[in-house]
């Protein structure tokens, strides 16, 4: 099947990531959300657009295209229309769930789901639709456009020709996938996860403060962009989230510090409450490591 | 005999259908948007009336097929069978060091094609799909690879090998190929046949001067030096490439202003040359900014010819003298004004140009006076008729 429209459910980071890489690749996108902040998903998504821009890394007319082939729908019916389906939206079980049973029910029959959840089983996901054998696990891993891997599962129901659609949509995103075993977390946010964690730790008992942690962490290691910041971008919200799921599933060694707690208590979100780790500027970038440590 | 030539881009193909007994272009065409429902084929038989539509085109082998129906149209046609094309030429951007000529199209070559995408990731890819979207449809037809870099193969080690560690050549095959050459071979054979001398006695610099731009010295003949390197990055100003510019500078920018590789890349080919100096990049903008007096656009004209001119005395002190300078492609061939900045700054050489025949375009054409130690043409490229000849030559 030639895939030219693709769905993508979510318009959060991971979402809007994954409209973007798909659209610059030369995919019609749709993108849905039912949440709030789904409205400005096109707004955010021309923002990232214009960082690019002011980095050279697209031109103008190259952005207006990228933004041409992304159109942004509240209609789930628009699904009837597309060609494969991404579900990006928080890791929420029965939500997610219910969304895909909506969707199982809209799309064409031959269209292959893709999920990006991190920390729910996609198998478990795919019992509850009649298109068990065409529901692929692959986590792309936020900033989506630039970042060059994405974790692909697939379950002992999967259907080889369903994997292929997937293999093949990853490869034109110049995504390399690497195969993983079902489990409830995936690599990257189960080690993220765990760093970030550590952080908050060493923040909490007074041993170094966000600007240390993420400074020696980030350097020592030769990591383009910090734990701390990447917690800040994905959401603290989002970041506990996994935290609960993962504490669920494999004990108290995913247990949540109470800093991020607190941080997600006071909705210090991240990038998008402005405050999370780190400070933001209205462009989304870190105010000064200095600055946003004097926030706490 | 009949030759389909065809330009494979990665949403576009280009087609020209020849005789080839007098040379003559029997239709031309173009499709555009492939990948797309409303792809646009534009097709032209000679002496019949131009026809285009618009309809959904979603691969190469549509789009040839497509075009193969138009020139077997009963109206829009000018053949009676497919069966009448005796071959099929296809331009290949890159031929890496595996092929200094044009070669019949078998699986081995295919197999190189492949392996060489590395090189030109933009263009080869979508000459090979080219190739094979053409052998579905004919099959019994044989396919003919025309290189842009084979006329550059001729060039020595002294001017192919940068001085980088020897192993980075050995290893990775790093090393200046040039582009363009199925052009500077036309024109510069041309320019013989209108000196009415043979090729291998002259000494020529010809300057390809589109959106990209290089320079070659062709000397008996043969490319001994060309201005485009490993990639079509190096070289002259272009309309939105930097041309060269000091690697050193290239780390210290990434540096300052926290680049990726991929945004450096972008940088320095979407938004430099033309465009990075003066905000436009078709010099048709620049003349126009320039007399309205915009100083970015006088700055980027100047940067531009004077880059060509420091080419041109590079490539005379490397043949050892000079007979002929040609012009060619967009901006060589349409812009008199660079022609007589260029010929006015090369006084030393005895270059003078005639002001009234340098205003003259579309044609083959000496602009030099007859007192003039070194001639000067203006000869509008034609890629596609060495396409045809060379495979004409193979099959």
């Amino acid at each position: 099947m030639d895939i030219r429209r693709i769905a993508v459910l979510g318009a959060g980071r991971l979402g809007r990531g994954i409209a973007e890489c798909a659209a610059s690749k030369g995919y019609d996108v749709v993108l849905f959300s039912q949440g709030a902040g789904g409205q400005d998903a096109l707004r955010r998504i021309e923002k990232s657009l214009d960082r690019k821009l002011a980095k050279w890394a697209i031109t103008e007319s190259e952005k207006r295209l990228i933004l041409g082939r992304i159109s942004y729908t509240l209609d789930l019916k628009e699904l009837s229309k597309v060609d494969l389906l991404v579900e990006a939206t928080i890791d929420h079980f029965y939500t997610k769930q219910e969304l895909l049973r909506t969707a199982d029910h809209l799309c064409p029959p031959e269209v292959v789901f893709i999920s990006t959840s991190s920390t729910l089983r996609v198998s478990d996901l795919a019992r509850g639709i009649t298109r068990n054998d065409r529901l692929v696990g692959l986590h792309f891993i936020p900033p989506v456009p630039e970042v060059p891997v994405a974790e692909l599962v697939i379950t002992s129901h999967t259907s080889p020709a369903a994997v292929e659609t997937v293999k093949q949509f990853a490869a034109r995103l110049d995504k390399e996938i690497v195969p993983i075993e079902e489990s409830p977390g995936l690599v990257n946010p189960r080690a993220l996860i765990t760093l970030v964690n550590e952080a908050a730790y060493l923040m909490d008992e007074g041993v170094c403060n966000a600007a240390a942690a993420e400074k020696i962490i980030k350097e020592s290691w030769g990591m383009t962009q910090g734990p701390l910041e990447m917690a800040d971008r994905l959401g603290l919200d989002l970041v506990l989230n996994w935290m609960e799921q993962l504490q669920e599933e494999f004990g108290d060694r995913y247990a949540p510090c109470p800093l991020i707690r607190r941080y997600v208590r006071q909705r210090r979100l991240g990038v998008k409450t402005k405050l999370g780790f780190f400070a933001y500027t209205e462009d989304d970038a870190i105010v000064t490591v200095a600055q946003g440590e004097q926030e706490d | 005999m009949k030759i389909f030539v065809l330009n494979c881009g990665s949403s576009s193909v280009k087609y020209k259908l020849y005789a080839m007994e007098n040379e003559e272009v029997l239709a031309e065409g173009r499709v555009e948007r492939i990948g797309q429902e409303n792809a646009v084929i534009t097709h032209q038989s000679t002496g019949k009336e131009k026809v285009s539509k618009t309809m959904p085109i979603l691969e190469h082998t549509v789009a040839i097929r497509e075009s193969l129906n138009l020139l077997i149209h009963p109206e829009h046609g000018i053949l009676a069978s497919v069966d009448e094309i005796d071959a099929v030429g296809h331009r290949v951007v890159h031929g890496g060091e595996s092929f200094s000529d044009s070669v019949l199209i078998n699986e081995r070559t295919k197999e190189i094609l492949d392996s060489l995408a590395e090189l030109a990731p933009l263009h080869n890819p979508a000459n090979v799909t080219g190739i094979r979207a053409a052998e579905k449809i004919m099959p019994q037809t044989p396919q003919v690879a025309v290189f842009d870099t084979a006329f550059h193969s001729t060039i020595p080690p002294h001017g192919y090998l940068y001085a980088i560690p020897y192993k980075v050549y050995q290893r990775h095959k790093v090393r200046r190929y040039g582009f363009h050459g199925t052009s500077h071979k036309y024109v510069s054979q041309r320019t013989a046949e209108l000196m009415g001398r043979n090729i291998e006695e002259l000494k020529i610099v010809s300057c390809h001067l589109g959106n990209g731009g290089s320079i070659a010295a062709v000397c008996n003949g043969k490319s001994i030096d060309t201005s485009m390197g490993f990639t079509p990055l190096e070289g002259l100003m272009m309309g939105t490439r930097s041309g060269d510019i000091d690697p050193g500078a290239i780390f210290y920018i990434m540096k300052k202003e926290n680049l990726t590789l991929h945004e450096i890349d972008s940088m320095l080919n979407k938004h430099s040359g033309l465009y990075g100096i003066a905000g436009v990049s078709d010099m048709r903008d620049i003349e126009k900014g320039i007399a309205e007096g915009d100083k970015l656009c006088t700055i980027a004209f100047d940067i531009y010819e004077y880059r060509i001119r420091k080419y041109i005395g590079a490539y005379v002190a490397a043949m050892d003298g000079v007979d002929a300078i040609v012009f060619t492609a967009g901006i060589g061939e349409n812009t008199p004004s660079l022609r007589t900045a260029l010929c006015s700054n090369l006084s030393y050489l005895g270059i003078e140009i005639d002001p009234e025949l340098n205003k003259l375009r579309g044609q083959d054409l000496e602009i030099s006076t007859p007192q003039s130690k070194v001639k000067v043409f203006i000869v509008p490229t034609d890629e596609e008729l060495v396409i045809a000849r060379d495979t004409a030559a193979i099959v």
